[in-house]
């Protein structure tokens, strides 16, 4: 039973304890005096700390949010979340938020220049970004307005997609290739599906997990926590990454690979599962006699083998895996053979229940398409893509499309938003092969060098939730490429780094606690539809960044004779229950909502899952789960599928419709992309900076690390990784990140440090302690030195996220001179590319360094 | 029948280290930032980090007060005490008493667990924590300056709006500040008091607001690996009994990640662990 604390009061009111004022009491009563339960509301909403996306609930006294939790009815994270969830309470209430729009009066840009902002009315902003945005259709050059996509809900196709393509521009540019698209290149040349895998961990007999510390980072946090120690009971677990990372701790083997050779251990790992026998037969087929031809060096005739649901598996023994033995991949990869070969017998016996968690650690990488695909490879040959206690796709969550906005483009716009898009997608070096098409994919940090080569090409932009001068691999590009952009309005709840170049500024909501949308995610094998809800009243008039704010700017591009954006958002989100149109930015928002959501909790179709009764029922709820992912969903030819329109037939998915060892369709993609620009694959293949040749390109295969500086100037590989407390970019502002930095395992609270081997520290003069300077060959920094035995000799490691010079007065050392503090990582890490996928690198060791003791 | 005896079981193998506890605490129970060597982190860590390259042992151990049979804590405390056992074993303070003579945590024969500075002593981590005489608790809010001047906010504005410092503050019933008579009467136009007063030592109190509801400490709610079990160690059929009972515990001796020696009696702590944070390698 709960006792309400006032009715508690009273009680002892009445008794007549209350009456004794603060003076001494006995023990016995000092607890009983004023003991009692907390009286508040759990509401539900969404934590956006990282991707996992949780589906969460916040305690709300008095109108203000005290604690927060995850859903109760969430089958991913059972109604706990990991410590980000936490933290968010100190990004609601920190205390430098942006109160109020802001205007730059110092028309000189730069780092560390005073932008001289000061308060303006949400309607002088909204006219003065309305009268920019006009001057470009007034010109006839509306391509030239950009819309910068950062941490978005899916109410983003507002903001992202209609608001731009009928204002007349092609420029929307979100984020996605600065996070881990080679690691979707790599599940869809195999097996499809261009999305993120989820992994059955309950059920698994091997995990192997890759590239990633899954417990700090990495999607499905607290469902991998929640499941990660029965795990060790129930399954053999394996870690490969080159520093002692959580998972990697709490393992059975830790493989401290030496980076960027991840695609070495794959071949290797493949070539031992086929020359033992291990392959899973009855999702890869077998030789027709039964006899094991692969050995070591020969060559298989591919008419010996039938296979069942895959394609090529001989092809790709032959082309690439014969002679990939753990003897040739230890010399690589710094793990010893016999090791090597232990690892890939253990998952063939335990297949097909195996985990291959692919991270971006293995991907993300100059070459790292081909390693991606390497290492989900292994789980088309151990059976375990769909299955049990293996790698999963999705369930299906059936939510509503918006509206088609076509109709409501004129002329200007029609041609305009057809433009070729600024970051050179598609071009011949850059192929962003998203899901088989040429230019299918954002290729984000390229978004800067081609703002730099023609200064003109962007006269307008607006950003949301985005901070590129600090989130992008060569980071000063985009404090050069800022600082020339002659308008740019920041939609944000901080002063970032990318605010000090903006005109106007826009303050925002904050998500989960004031915000509205929804988004989808998966773990465990559901998926999930989770509300984004405001569960407070903000303290100042901030707004909502992917609805609420386009809606106004189209209201204040009505009033300036341009009303096609604001009739299509009139026409076209009719509130889907009463059928009422929209009269302002919120209304606007909320049935925006409600079409997208409403096959969720109308119950005009059972789609399956959780069953809710109407729209007051699944705002109370938060969230929707679908029923768990059938298992070989996609075996029997399903992993590719033909769909016929207009007498054209395209491919959704694989070519073949099997997992595809030998991609048929990376062959396609690769050809279309070289026709495209009249040339070769192998010339593709060259301008991109890969090494293969032939048909090498068109199976999962190692490609030696690419890197920039030599042994001998740089002589240590540079290791960026992911702390357990990063709300993304977002967490250092707030103060329990860095009382709790030491969780992220060779870190130290209140310090951004270097994780350098004693070995190699003892070598350079260093103690533990000692402040440093880390030199690359685009930038250097300065942070202290943590000696600790978790980084492999010859490699060090730097946690991502500190070396703010900007957000607020615990990010930055000193924020009015734009003095950071601790070093940002991408000040070091220059930008390059994983130009198949678009992906931007931050993984592979690609960034020699060296350290010198100041 | 018998009185309760509270008791914590944690399980390191289910332990991932992520830190979700001690945060988590920090928001129930309105800790303030570490300030002259005291934490005011309820729910900590210690870590053991041995071996070379690549053979590593690594373990975070999550830590909070014993709540021991034989508190050294109490002992100190002058009478009338103003440390105390509840009848079910919970270690309570009550600030009436308190002379702030720092007995508690800072002479050679105080608590084992605390430390009169953490980073002065090299100890990883302090049980209890003391809000100096003197000087504003939650210091962190009272601060008026804006980052940019009318643009944006302040620390002493959010708490001003929030009418509470800290602004997030939890209100639950407890001998808190804002929850005292003194609290309540200096509350002044709907606005909470302080949660906490110079002078006070601090420390966990295993949630005693929420278990004398018959709802676990927050720290075990909020554990998203269930590494964390409650209850009462005199109930046979209870959790931590079964687990005290299928395993073969370890208690620490002191606030540098060293357990109790077999035999070793210690203070008596109630915070018991079980299993390893890394389980033996296996092929």
């Amino acid at each position: 039973m709960k006792i309400k604390r006032r009715d508690f009061l009273k009680g002892m009111a009445a008794v007549g304890v209350i009456a004794a004022v603060d003076g001494p009491m006995l023990n016995s009563l000092a607890y009983a005096q004023g003991g009692g339960a907390s009286e508040g509301t759990w509401m539900p909403s969404t934590c956006q700390g990282c991707t996992t996306w949780c589906p969460a609930e916040v305690y709300v006294q008095n109108g203000r949010a005290t604690k927060v939790k995850g859903n109760r009815y969430s089958k991913q994270n059972d109604g706990v979340l990991c410590p980000k969830g936490h933290l968010s309470l100190q990004e609601l209430y920190d205390p430098d938020r942006v109160k109020v729009p802001m205007k730059r009066t110092n028309p000189k840009k730069g780092k560390g220049v005073d932008p001289k902002f000061v308060p303006i009315s949400w309607d002088e902003a909204l006219n003065t970004v309305a009268d920019k945005m006009m001057e470009l259709r007034n010109n006839g050059e509306p391509e030239k307005y950009m819309l910068m996509r950062g941490r978005y809900s899916y109410m983003r196709d507002t903001i992202y997609d209609s608001m731009t393509k009928v204002f007349g521009s092609p420029n929307g540019i979100s984020h996605s290739a600065i996070c881990a698209e080679a690691e979707k290149f790599g599940a869809y040349y195999t097996d499809g599906g261009w999305s993120y895998r989820d992994y059955d961990l309950s059920n698994t007999r091997y995990a192997l997990i890759w590239g990633c510390d899954p417990l700090s980072s990495n999607r499905m946090i607290p469902a991998t926590i929640k499941r990660f120690g029965d795990m060790l009971d129930n399954a053999t677990v394996t870690v490969v990454d080159p520093k002692l990372q959580s998972s990697a701790a709490k393992a059975h083997n830790w493989l401290p690979i030496k980076p960027g050779e991840d695609g070495a251990l794959a071949s290797a790992l493949a070539h031992v599962i086929l020359t033992e026998g291990l392959w899973h037969k009855e999702f890869v087929g077998d030789f027709k006699d039964g006899k094991n031809l692969f050995k070591a060096g020969e060559t298989v005739d591919e008419a010996a083998f039938e296979e069942k649901e895959t394609n090529g598996i001989v092809k790709w023994w032959n082309i690439e895996l014969k002679d990939k033995t753990a003897e040739w991949a230890s010399k690589k990869t710094l793990i010893s053979a016999a090791k090597i070969k232990e690892v890939a017998i253990g998952m063939g016996k335990a297949a097909p229940n195996v985990v291959v968690w692919l991270g971006p650690g293995a991907a993300m990488h100059v070459r790292g398409a081909y390693s991606a695909m390497a290492i989900h490879a292994l789980s088309g040959l151990l059976g375990s893509i769909d299955n049990e206690g293996g790698v999963l796709a999705t369930a299906k969550i059936p939510v509503a499309k918006l509206a088609k906005y076509d109709k409501y483009k004129d002329e200007l716009a029609a041609k305009h938003s057809k433009i070729q898009k600024i970051d050179q997608r598609g071009t011949k070096a850059f192929p962003a092969l998203n899901a088989g098409k040429s230019g299918g994919g954002v290729v984000t940090n390229n978004t800067a060098n081609a703002m730099l080569k023609d200064p003109g090409s962007i006269k307008v932009a607006i950003g949301y939730m985005n901070n590129f001068t600090f989130s992008c691999t060569g980071a000063e590009r985009w404090e050069k490429a800022m600082e020339q952009l002659p308008f740019f309005a920041h939609i944000t709840t901080n002063a970032s780094e990318m605010t000090q170049y903006a005109d106007i500024v826009l303050p925002s909501t904050i998500t989960q606690y004031e915000k509205m949308g929804y988004v989808k995610t998966k773990a465990n094998r559901y998926a999930t539809a989770t509300l984004i809800l405001p569960v407070v009243k903000p303290m100042w008039d901030v707004r909502t960044d992917e609805t609420e704010i386009p809606w106004q700017i189209a209201e204040k591009l009505k009033e300036r004779g341009f009303s096609n954006l604001l009739d299509y958002y009139t026409n076209e989100f009719k509130d889907p229950e009463t059928g009422k149109v929209p009269t302002n930015g919120m209304e606007f928002t909320e049935y925006s909502l409600k079409i997208q959501t409403a096959p969720l909790w109308d119950g005009k179709k059972d789609v399956g899952g959780d069953k809710i009764n109407g729209w007051e029922e699944f705002k109370k709820r938060g969230m929707w789960n679908s029923a768990a992912y059938k298992n070989k969903a996609r075996w029997g030819g399903k992993f590719g599928k033909d769909e016929e329109k207009d007498g054209k037939v395209t491919t959704k998915g694989t070519v073949t419709h099997k997992f595809e060892f030998y991609s048929e369709t990376l062959k396609k993609a690769l050809n279309s992309h070289a026709d495209k620009h009249k040339t070769t694959v192998d010339d593709i293949l060259e301008t991109c900076n890969y090494e293969a040749r032939g048909e090498l390109a068109f199976v999962p295969h190692y490609e030696a690390p690419f890197r920039y500086g030599s042994k001998s100037e740089y002589p240590f590989d540079f290791i960026d990784f992911k702390s357990k407390l990063n709300r993304e970019g977002r967490s250092q502002n707030l103060t329990w990140y860095y009382e709790f930095k030491k969780m992220d395992i060779g870190d130290k609270s209140n310090d951004d440090v270097l994780q350098i081997n004693p070995s190699d520290a003892a070598k350079l003069g260093i103690k533990d302690g000692d402040k440093i300077k880390i030199t690359s060959t685009v930038a250097s920094i300065v942070v202290n030195a943590h000696l600790w035995e978790g980084v492999r000799p010859g490699t060090v490691a730097k946690c991502y996220g500190q070396g703010h010079w900007a957000y607020g007065r615990t990010a930055a050392e000193d924020y009015h001179k734009a003095k950071p503090r601790g070093g940002s990582n991408n000040l070091l890490m220059p930008d390059d590319y994983d130009r198949l996928s678009g992906s931007t690198v931050r993984n592979g060791g690609f960034t020699g360094v060296k350290i010198e003791k100041i | 029948m018998a009185n309760k005896k509270y008791s914590m079981v944690i399980d390191l193998q289910k332990c991932v280290g992520c830190g979700a506890c001690a945060i988590a605490c920090k928001t129930e129970n309105n800790t303030q930032l570490p300030a002259t060597g005291q934490t005011f982190h309820w729910a900590d860590f210690a870590f053991h980090k041995e071996g070379k390259f690549p053979d590593l042992k690594y373990a975070s151990i999550p830590v909070l007060c014993n709540h021991c049979d034989d508190p050294a804590c109490l002992k100190g405390c002058p009478e009338p005490k103003a440390l105390y056992k509840t009848e079910d074993g919970i270690t309570m303070y009550n600030y009436r008493f308190c002379i702030q003579c720092k007995k508690c945590y800072e002479p050679q024969d105080s608590c084992p667990y605390s430390s009169s500075d953490v980073e002065k002593e090299g100890d990883q981590h302090t049980v209890i924590s003391f809000n100096q005489v003197g000087k504003d608790t939650h210091g962190f809010w009272r601060d008026k300056a804006a980052l940019i001047k009318g643009c944006t906010s302040s620390p002493a504005a959010i708490a001003d709006k929030a009418g509470i410092t800290p602004p997030r503050a939890h209100e639950y019933s407890y001998n808190d500040r804002m929850n005292t008579e003194e609290g309540q009467q200096s509350r002044g136009k709907g606005k909470l008091a302080d949660v906490r007063k110079d002078g006070w030592i601090e420390k966990c109190h295993f949630c005693i607001h929420r278990v004398r509801n018959g709802e676990d400490p927050y720290c075990v709610v909020s554990c998203p690996s269930s590494a964390r079990v409650f209850g009462d160690r005199n109930d046979p059929g209870s959790e931590v009994s079964k687990l005290l009972k299928k395993y073969k515990p370890k208690r620490l001796k002191n606030n540098r990640g060293e357990y109790l020696k077999d035999g070793e009696k210690g203070t008596g702590p109630n915070v018991f662990y079980v299993r390893e944070f890394s389980p033996a390698k296996k092929s």
